[in-house]
């Protein structure tokens, strides 16, 4: 028999489409680790509250940054993977439970298989479709086990949370990808695999909350005992305060967005009615002044604001996991406190206003990546994509060989 | 036959009847009242001046329930009373609570009545507070919507601005209490233009060649001043009159309508002095209609009120081709901006998106009321 063709090492790629920016990665998978091969990053187009609104402009911005990459990588990609967050993905969480059929009460391999279909039997709500399930910890007679196989009980119950899609945005999702002549390798939740990029193990065992503000949406995670316990997602983002401080100050976006990124802050203080701000600076000809507590207080007031709909957001979660004890957020079910990520980590003193709001320490997640231009928090969902590729779903196949491949790989660069 | 007032005050649903109310004892004596109302008891209660229940078939005087698809059929069924009370009056001034069933829904029909009754229509409409949730606050822009662009000029009253407007510790009646003087100043000064007695009258189709163009936004500021430098003090109070401060609301206008009020001290230096300062701050390069009076109740206390739309008025239609569709003349020519845009900034047109009854997009500090530091 003939050995098959020496085939080049499998390619990862990955894009991450924001309400902002559209950012592609591909690494190239070597010994279980990924080099990074090519970058680009472009303004998204057609993209408004997560939501797509144009969906031609928003075509064209993710072939172009398809395009970068594959001149980069100096290959065709076959498959990628694609983010998901904002409101168009919604979490719940799924349960299968069995009572356990032998008489000495040992749970086999087959029970947990049966106690898994159960789960995945239920159906979604009409007009959703399953993107995909996250392990949860599985429970025998009430107490939380890791691998229940050969252990004794009587009622085993396995648990996921389930990430659901709404059929016409993932047809939309899946339509755009495939008329690039690529196939959609998978979804992964923009939330996760930030927290891959930047929690570590030891934070997700003793438990963690990742909240990622984008521009367009805030998605927010919760890790306990390394699973995910629920995800969720606030349409309200860094495009909020740069509007409202548009509306408050009367000024352009463009300006808006310039004094967000030199004066606001997520914290008001009073000696901030003290200084006066110019616009350009040079004082020239349609120069202008500001008290940088007009700025403070309008920022100030829509990121806690924000920050106190996740934290609503996460206890409505919460007590509908548990729902005989009240769960509160504190140190106790959360040591390792909050991560923050996504481009609106940038604004000053966010980590404080997370310690105001709901009264945990906060730190800033920047992810370490190879290219220093990626190490900023607004990074960290896509270089954290690349991580989640490849621990979550198995190795990449090895990519279609044969005669048309070899003509596809001729002609596209 | 009884000559037809100079001004009518209509005050339609609910709140608007209520605003009426407060009104009535301060107003001119060439100002009448009309309360319209699905509500049998409101009507009936004998607040002031003349009263019509409408929509006595459909709802059987039980009021609409906030649907405003009720609200417009109500209207429309009472069409003769309506039309019969604004015959021969130059101006209506419609004053409503948008977000209901009768006010969203009813006023953009009496609006077109009275327009086509040959008045100029100008309304003052309140927008809820961002607390009374998604369907109210949707049924208001649509109301809103429809009223722009059948009223010659609309003035929206935020009533979460109202509160913004008083201490956190003043009782509720206290921050109504600033819509009231607000909307109480403009029909004083109107009435007060028309009088064949004032100062420097205004003709009521002057007024409307400024409020010409259904659609366009419309300003409107109203300041007080008393003592020494009285005028210049009120103007200054109608420059920075929290209505003119609105977000999005108009900040230079082409055409303007100046109205200045004071007891028998105001000088023709002062008026003047006060007409200055609002054109430096609000524009009316094209036209500035003057309006001044004398009023003995007002003491040292000296009044101003501006008026004024941005756009010219559309130029006229051209005549439809043969076999083209006809045009309506109701539909405005130009696109134009909102209350909803204004409000919401580049979110505007976006699909509305609400978190515990509040639309998210509308900035934090509108909806929750917080005074920014000036400058």
């Amino acid at each position: 028999m003939k050995p098959p063709p020496p085939s080049l090492p499998s390619l990862i790629a990955v894009i991450d489409v924001g309400t902002h920016k559209t950012v592609a990665l591909v690494g190239q998978l070597i010994d279980g680790k990924a080099r990074m091969l090519s970058y680009s990053e472009r303004r998204t187009d057609g993209v408004v509250k997560g939501t797509v609104t144009d969906l031609e402009k928003l075509q064209r911005c993710v072939h172009e940054v398809v395009n970068d990459v594959e001149r980069g990588a100096g290959r065709a990609l076959a498959e990628i993977y694609l983010s998901m967050s904002g409101p168009a993905a919604e979490g719940e969480r799924v349960k299968g439970i069995i009572s356990v059929p032998a008489a000495d009460g040992r749970v086999t391999r087959q029970d947990l298989f049966d106690a898994v279909a159960s789960a995945k039997r239920l159906e979604p709500p009409a007009g959703r479709a399953t993107i995909l399930y996250m392990r949860q910890p599985t429970i025998l007679d009430n107490r939380p086990v890791v691998n229940p196989v050969g252990m004794t009980g009587r009622r085993l119950e396995v648990l996921f949370w389930r990430v659901t899609m709404d059929e016409a945005n993932l047809r939309l999702r899946v339509g755009m990808v495939n008329a690039m002549s690529m196939m959609l390798r998978d979804f992964i939740l923009a939330s996760h695999a930030a927290a891959c990029a930047v929690a570590t193990e030891a934070e997700k065992q003793g438990g963690v909350l990742l909240i990622d503000m984008g521009a367009g949406t805030t998605d927010w995670i919760l890790y306990y005992k390394e699973h995910i316990l629920c995800a969720g997602s606030i349409p309200v983002g860094g495009e909020h305060i740069t509007n409202d401080l548009s509306v408050g100050l009367r000024v352009s976006r463009e300006t808006a967005e310039d004094l967000k990124q030199r004066f606001a802050s997520a914290v008001h203080r009073d000696t901030d009615l003290n200084q006066t701000i110019w616009k350009d600076g040079d004082r020239g000809l349609g120069d202008q002044q500001f008290n940088r507590g007009t700025i403070t207080k309008v920022s100030s007031l829509r990121y806690q604001e924000t920050l106190d709909f996740v934290r609503k957001d996460v206890l409505r979660q919460l007590d509908q996991i548990f729902p005989d004890h009240p769960t509160k957020l504190d140190q106790h079910l959360l040591p390792s406190g909050v991560i923050l990520t996504g481009g609106s980590a940038n604004l000053q003193d966010a980590a404080e206003a997370v310690q105001l709001v709901l009264g945990l320490p906060a730190r800033v997640g920047v992810p370490a990546f190879e290219v220093e231009s990626f190490r900023k928090p607004e990074y960290a969902g896509v270089v954290g994509m690349m991580t989640a590729a490849i621990t979550d779903a198995p190795p990449p196949r090895r990519r279609p060989t044969g005669f048309l491949a070899t003509l596809r790989d001729l002609f596209r660069f | 036959m009884e000559r037809a007032p100079a001004i009518l005050l209509v005050g339609l649903g609910g709140a608007g009847c209520a605003m009426v109310a407060r009104l009535a004892p301060g107003l001119p004596a060439d100002v009448q009242v009309l309360r319209v109302d699905t509500d049998a008891r409101l009507v009936a209660d004998g607040g002031p001046g003349a009263a019509l229940q409408v929509g006595r078939a459909q709802t059987r005087g039980m009021g609409t329930g906030g649907e405003p698809a009720l609200g417009a059929v109500a209207a429309e069924a009472e069409e003769a009373a309506l039309r019969r009370a604004f015959t021969g009056v130059p101006l209506v001034v419609l004053v409503t609570g948008l977000g209901g069933g009768t006010g969203s829904g009813a006023a953009s029909v009496v609006a077109r009545l009275a327009a086509e009754a040959g008045a100029t229509v100008l309304a003052f409409a309140t927008m809820p507070f961002s607390h009374e949730g998604e369907r109210r606050m949707r049924q208001a822009n649509e109301g809103a919507v429809a009223l722009g662009q059948k009223a010659h000029g609309l003035v929206f009253v935020h009533n979460d601005l109202l509160l913004q407007q008083v201490s956190t510790e003043a009782p509720l009646s206290e921050s109504f209490a600033a819509a009231d003087a607000w909307v109480g100043g403009a029909l004083r000064a109107l009435a007060a233009a028309f009088e064949p007695g004032a100062l420097v009258p205004v003709d009521p189709a002057a007024l409307r060649g400024i409020l010409a163009s259904p659609g366009s936004p419309t300003l409107f500021a109203y300041g007080v001043g008393a003592g020494p430098g009285a005028a210049l003090q009120a103007a200054r109070a109608a420059g920075s009159c929290p209505l003119a401060h609105a977000p999005g609301a108009v900040t230079k206008v082409a055409a303007l309508f100046v109205a200045v009020a004071g007891g028998p001290a105001l000088t023709s230096a002062d008026a003047f002095e006060a007409v200055g300062a609002v054109r430096l701050r609000f524009g009316g390069e094209t036209t500035t209609l003057l309006c001044a009076r004398i009023d003995p109740a007002l003491g040292d206390r000296v009044e101003v009120s501006v008026l004024g739309a941005s756009l010219p008025a559309p130029k006229p239609a051209p005549k439809p081709k043969k076999g083209a569709k006809a045009v309506d003349a109701g539909q405005p020519l130009f696109g134009f901006a909102t209350e909803e845009t204004l409000r919401r900034g580049q979110f505007g047109g976006t699909p509305m998106t609400f978190i515990e009854g509040q639309d998210v997009d509308v900035p934090t500090y509108i909806r929750k009321a917080v005074r920014l530091p000036a400058g």
